[in-house]
């Protein structure tokens, strides 16, 4: 029953260790999807803004390059009206009234500058190459370069793009007419579009060329690089690579892409694993929380379940010795604990009345043992009486006579088991008498007898087996033997000793004789009396048997100091 | 009965840990980022030479990106002339009191800066130098141009195509000031494997236009055979471009020069000057406060020196798509 308890977890351990491991997978279990939900509704959120921003750009730029088209188209029907006057002056009101219109150029067939307005600026005298300047195809159509320097003034070089077209004369020729438009107005598109924290849109032409960037500057100086190859190559919409969100989006009336930049670290990872961390947070503290908890409810279940099973087991080891005190805590506990504390009482009454009936029943057989006279010594006794009568011996038959009725007065005793040991002396000394009789004086005998002990009571006939036995197996029958009856005082209890001075007996018989029932001729033998004074005085008292081989032997019994009157039955 | 309830007891604390450390860090970090993102923004002093020339614009609009970028305060301030340490040494004593957690510096003056940097230093404050070196163990890092290359490149530039004697005068800058030195220095332990350059002259003027335009005359007033001229930064390559151009000796001397400006580059277009030298000022201003910025979030600098780009720029290539870049600040 008892094995392994010791590998066994407690209730309460157990208790907390389940609610605390299942708290946290289901947490744990909800946490992952519901994080998962999260990315993902987190990235297409940023899909989305990426794509707002870069919308927001494109209508922009859409209407700012209607704008320049629209520009384009006026220089074209003023240069195609051939004035030269009217185109003076509109030109020059133009390039004033339009802050990014830096320059307005008109080249001949060959690439010569016709004529050129450019808020009053006066052209080098030697200028390498014009860098505003690139020979078009003959045919119409609007042509964006890329951006670059004009060079075309003195100690003057400002980042443009032109925008270029061909256009034929009423004479036949073709002319290209040609605007740089300063960076200011698309810069400030760009500039003030943000994706994220650190997300941005830049703007590319199809050649794969940056038109405009935000951080212009930092790609110039080489402390940014952007890759243009491969975003050249994404189509319209939205591109993920190396943790960088490309959304493309080509504008309508020209060859410029807008491209927003937006970082997935910044504007998803960071996002999630914030909202990791604090979910985390969370169930790092519902775990304690709970593993707390679970602690403290299993110790207010467990604590007293524990006491009451220290209880038990203590109840089952000392049993009779055992008294319960209640067990406070929960009701269901409390009242277990009662019942407990009933059922304790109860089978203590329980083993109690047992005992008591089983000494009961004892004592009766023993009386009913006593209340036999073995036939056979009654026998002899009365043959012994007849032959003595038929030789005449009358006064030795009538104190015969008078010894066995004396013997079986005492042995009846108005049925009381204990007696007077003055009185079981009497009783023991009319045996030795009728015995000393039938053996013919092959023995003698002696009382050395404690004036004190006499009024003290004793079990009723426990001498006599004990003299019986020192007869019928202690005494050597063919010398002549002696009995000693001595009863004394010692350490507070007394002890009735039968000492013979007979064969002796070795260890082993002596052990033997008081666990087994021999039928004496007497019908009470030795373990009888043994059984008889621990029942009626408990365990520590009972038969003492010393005996040394032929020296004699000596059995004592000890049992406490009783007096009549505070025996009770 | 302790056993095993033990043991389990022990993992889920353990777990709890774990999970405690991951939050503690979390929230770490998070107060961390919500103290760069308040009002309370580091501060970052950016002392330079000067604060005048169209180099020191750049650079400082270098620094203004990386700072907005890092979300940094940042002061800008240089004497009114490029000799002037002592201005500077109160700079860094102003910055440093005025509770600046990095000084993004370049030095007039080699040996004179240095104490006044280390009394900086051991106040806690941290010292980036760009541009100029000063004589200090304990700088965290330095940005620049690799000067002693820089004066090699100034060397090939003028030997490049040059089969005639070439007789050259050096016009150069605050002979304390470091940058300058080495380039000299390049510039000299170059030509001298050339067999057909004899250094005829060597001056150092202050470092503005007048001062090297007048340096320069007295110097080809002295020595008329000089056909070679070289100088090592925008202040004083315009001195000598204007020389030159007063002087009318555009096609007799070979000028290669430092830096662009856009006078400079318009002297390279007309032929008083023919090459150039540019350095790359906003990377140096940029990278200066990115370090500065990683200094101040403990984050480890790998390099402690830096090497920014030189590019040489000569009449034909200046108009080439990546030199316009290289010359032509945007905006």
């Amino acid at each position: 029953m008892r094995i392994n308890r010791k590998n066994r977890l407690s209730l309460s351990k157990l208790v907390t260790a389940i609610v605390a491991i299942t708290v946290f997978f289901s947490t744990a279990i909800c946490v992952f999807f519901s994080l998962m939900y999260y990315k993902n509704a987190v990235e297409q959120n940023a899909i989305t803004n990426s794509m707002q921003a870069v919308g927001q750009v494109s209508s922009m730029l859409t209407s700012y390059t209607k704008d320049m088209n629209d520009i384009m188209n006026a220089i074209r029907s003023t240069v195609e009206k051939e004035d030269k006057k009217l185109q003076y002056e509109y030109f020059t009101e133009m390039t004033q009234m339009r802050r990014d219109l830096e320059t307005i150029m008109v080249y001949g067939e060959d690439g010569e500058l016709l004529d050129y307005w450019a808020k009053g600026r006066v052209l080098k005298d030697k200028m390498s190459t014009n860098l505003s300047y690139e020979a078009l195809p003959k045919k119409e159509g609007i042509h964006i370069s890329a951006p670059h320097v004009q060079n075309m003034f003195l100690n003057d070089y400002l980042w443009v793009v032109t925008i270029s077209e061909q256009i034929k004369t009423k004479s036949g020729e073709w002319h290209q007419i040609c605007m740089d438009i300063h960076f200011a107005n698309i810069a400030s598109y760009v500039d003030g579009v943000g994706i994220g924290a650190h997300g941005y849109c830049f703007i590319m032409d199809d050649a794969g060329n940056i038109v405009y960037h935000p951080q212009q500057q930092l790609l110039y100086a080489k402390l940014k690089k952007e890759r243009t190859d491969e975003i050249g190559k994404y189509s319209d919409g939205t591109h993920i690579a190396d943790g960088v969100i490309y959304t493309v989006l080509t504008l309508d009336n020209c060859n410029w892409k807008i491209i927003g930049v937006s970082y997935v670290d910044e504007v998803v990872t960071s996002k999630v694993s914030n909202m990791a961390y604090i979910v985390l947070f969370i169930i790092g503290i519902v775990v304690f929380a709970t593993t707390v908890a679970g602690m403290f409810f299993s110790r207010l279940l467990s604590k007293p379940a524990q006491e009451l099973t220290e209880a038990m087991q203590k109840f089952e080891k000392e049993g009779e010795a055992f008294s319960f005190y209640p067990i406070d805590g929960t009701y269901e506990i409390t009242s277990l604990s009662d019942s407990f504390g009933h059922m304790v009482v109860r089978i203590q009454e329980l083993m109690e009345k047992v005992r008591q009936e089983e000494v009961t029943l004892r004592k009766t057989e023993l009386n009913a043992l006593q209340a036999q006279i073995n036939p056979h010594f009654l026998y002899n006794t009365l043959d012994s009486i007849s032959w003595m009568c038929e030789e005449g011996r009358t006064e030795e038959a009538v104190e015969m006579v008078n010894a066995l009725a004396r013997l079986f007065r005492i042995s009846i005793s108005k049925g009381h088991e204990m007696i007077k040991i003055e009185r079981e002396l009497q009783h023991a000394e009319a045996y030795l008498r009728i015995q000393k009789f039938r053996y013919k004086n092959k023995f003698t005998y002696s009382f050395r007898v404690d004036e004190k002990c006499r009024d003290y009571l004793c079990n009723k006939i426990s001498l006599q087996p004990l003299i019986e036995n020192a007869i019928y197996h202690g005494l050597d029958m063919s010398d002549d033997g002696e009995i000693t009856i001595e009863v004394y005082e010692e350490q507070g209890n007394i002890v009735m000793a039968v000492i013979d001075d007979g064969v002796g007996m070795t260890e082993e018989e002596c052990k033997r004789i008081l666990n087994t029932d021999v039928d004496s001729p007497s019908g009470i033998g030795l373990k009888n009396v043994n059984d008889r004074v621990k029942i009626y005085f408990g365990p520590n008292y009972g038969l003492v048997i010393k005996s040394e081989l032929d020296e004699g032997t000596r059995v004592e019994i000890h049992m406490p100091k009783v007096m009549e009157d505070n025996y009770e039955k | 009965m302790k056993n095993n309830g033990g043991r389990l007891v022990i993992i889920i604390l353990s777990l709890m840990c774990i999970i405690y450390l991951c939050a503690l860090r979390f929230s770490y970090e998070k107060s961390d980022k919500s103290l760069m993102s308040k009002d309370t923004k580091p501060y970052v002093a950016v002392i330079t030479k000067s604060t005048q020339s169209a180099y020191w614009k750049t650079t400082f609009a270098g620094a203004k990106a990386a700072g907005a970028e890092y979300n940094l305060e940042l002061s800008f301030q240089g004497p009114e002339r490029e000799e002037d340490f002592k201005t500077q040494n109160e700079m860094i004593h102003e910055a440093v009191e005025k509770g600046a957690k990095v000084i993004v510096f370049s030095a007039v003056d080699y040996h004179d800066n240095a104490e006044a940097i280390n009394r900086a230093i051991d106040k806690d404050a941290k010292v980036v130098v760009i541009d100029s070196d000063v004589e200090s163990e304990k700088v965290s890092c330095r940005i620049s141009t690799d000067n002693y290359k820089a004066g090699q490149m100034v060397a090939d530039a003028l030997l490049k195509g040059e089969d005639k004697k070439l007789k050259v005068g050096i016009v150069n800058f605050d002979v304390n000031t470091e940058n300058g030195q080495k380039r000299e220095q390049g510039f000299r332990d170059s030509v001298a494997m050339a067999n057909n350059v004899e250094i005829v002259s060597s001056i150092n003027v202050n470092s503005t236009i007048d001062d090297a335009k007048e340096g320069t005359i007295a110097m080809l007033e002295e020595n008329p055979q000089i056909n070679a001229i070289v100088t090592f930064n925008e202040w004083t390559s315009l001195g000598v471009g204007y020389a030159i151009r007063e002087l009318k000796l555009k096609d007799k001397a070979k000028v290669v020069a430092f830096d662009s400006n856009i006078i400079s580059v318009g002297m390279l277009e007309t032929g008083e000057v023919d090459a150039l030298i540019v350095q790359n000022p906003y990377a140096m201003g940029y990278l200066g406060v990115e370090y500065a910025a990683k200094l101040i979030n403990g984050d480890k600098i790998e390099k402690d020196t830096i090497d920014t780009t030189t590019t040489l720029i000569t009449r034909e290539n200046m108009f080439t798509p990546d030199n316009q870049k290289v010359l032509f600040s945007f905006e």
